[in-house]
């Protein structure tokens, strides 16, 4: 006896779709390079915003999008490798994926932002470290870019096995935000979004995003920049 | 006996000298084309692209000219062999891979002739939107180049 309940809640969903849009521009456009560059980053930006969101998100959110509903404790895998894993949100082992998803998108929107590729791009933090150390981090970029394919690779392939082998519509569930679940699990449906603290949590993603372009950011990583250089030629 | 061994070890030595500062040379010179070459893109790119109201005609028409000059220059006579390690200004980033992917490397040097070439006709023109646009395109010859032969630091 199953019954559908609503668990993912629309800011998450935006997120998950947002996300998918700007990672497969970015890569694009990564790849094409000229002066698509420029799109290159602005998708980086849409990235930027939408990760610190997420991760705000992942404290303040409803239920299910709290990191603390779905990280992968050792109980949590232990239980769920024996098979009596019992939950309605992410499974642990999906949990991974999805933190180590997170983690590398960050890694990868940190370096973005100090990178530069030696043509006419220059990251809009560029400016506060020395180009060796810029150098240094688009290696970093371009090299996770292959962590980012695998993981992808490893998240839809799940998401595919799940419809062929479990008949279980994850898509579905992400657009939707509802899910078909056992009721024995009774699970309560998610509360409602409260505006305020989507507000919030948009209001600080924007300003992030804002604040990296604005170029004050690299007034306040300055200092920084100039203890590196007075390191690298202690004589001047 | 003990002389002709002292020549014959100074020529040996000198010749060495000779030839790691050939490879060497070729490494600094190249690497003083790029950096030369850097200077005239970026200018292209700030008046053409970032800030279209400091455009200034005659500096992006000598930029484009000296793109194409470096262009045109036969850099790829700097890619000799043994110059995939090298000091140079800074150690050198040249894939051994180069060496096998002549073909590749060849078609690239044409299309980047091709592209700074038709800049160098565009930027005449004084159009700041037709610049930038062609600027991409010479752009995205560089980046082939650079995901083709060059290490990631």
């Amino acid at each position: 006896m199953k019954v559908e309940v609503h668990i993912w809640d629309w800011p998450l969903r935006l997120f998950h779709w947002l996300l998918v849009i700007a990672v497969v521009g970015a890569y694009a456009t990564g790849k094409l390079g000229g002066n698509l560059t420029d799109w290159h980053a602005r998708f980086g930006s849409l990235i930027l915003g939408l990760l610190v969101f997420r991760l705000i998100w992942g404290f303040i959110g409803t239920t299910h999008a709290r990191f603390t509903s779905f990280f992968p404790t050792f109980s949590r895998l232990v239980e769920y490798v024996k098979g009596e894993w019992q939950g309605v949100g992410h499974n642990p082992a999906g949990a991974i994926a999805i933190i180590a998803l997170l983690a590398v998108l960050s890694v990868l929107t940190v370096t973005g932002l100090f990178a530069n590729d030696d043509i006419a791009f220059e990251g809009p933090l560029f400016h506060a470290i020395d180009k060796e150390l810029s150098d240094k981090l688009s290696g970093w970029h371009i090299f996770a870019v292959n962590i980012l394919l695998g993981l992808v690779a490893v998240h839809v392939t799940a998401v595919v096995l799940y419809q062929r082998l479990k008949k279980t519509n994850l898509v579905g569930a992400m657009l939707t935000g509802k899910k078909q679940l056992p009721r024995s699990l009774a699970p309560s449906p998610i509360k409602p979004v409260g505006p305020f603290r989507f507000v919030i949590t948009l209001l600080i993603a924007v300003t992030v995003v804002w604040g990296v372009w604005s170029g004050g950011f690299v007034e306040y990583l300055a200092p920084l920049a100039s203890f590196q250089s007075a390191s690298a030629n202690p004589k001047s | 006996m003990k002389l002709k061994l002292i020549i014959a070890l100074a020529l040996g030595a000198a010749t060495t000298a000779a030839m790691a500062g050939e490879v060497e040379d070729q490494i600094r010179f190249r690497q003083s084309a790029y950096s030369f070459l850097g200077w005239n893109t970026a200018k292209i790119k700030a008046q053409a692209a970032d800030h279209p109201e400091t455009f200034n005609k005659d500096q992006v028409i000598a930029a484009a000219n000296a793109v194409a000059a470096v262009a045109n220059s036969g850099l790829l006579s700097l890619y000799g062999p043994g110059t995939d390690k090298g000091t140079g200004w800074k150690a050198t980033r040249l894939k051994p891979e180069f060496f096998e992917k002549q073909d590749e490397v060849k078609e690239i040097e044409a299309t980047f002739i091709k592209e700074a070439n038709e800049l160098q006709k565009v930027a005449a023109n004084g159009d700041p939107a037709e610049v930038k646009a062609q600027f991409g395109k010479v752009g995205a010859t560089c980046k082939s180049c650079h995901d083709l032969i060059r290490v990631r630091e």
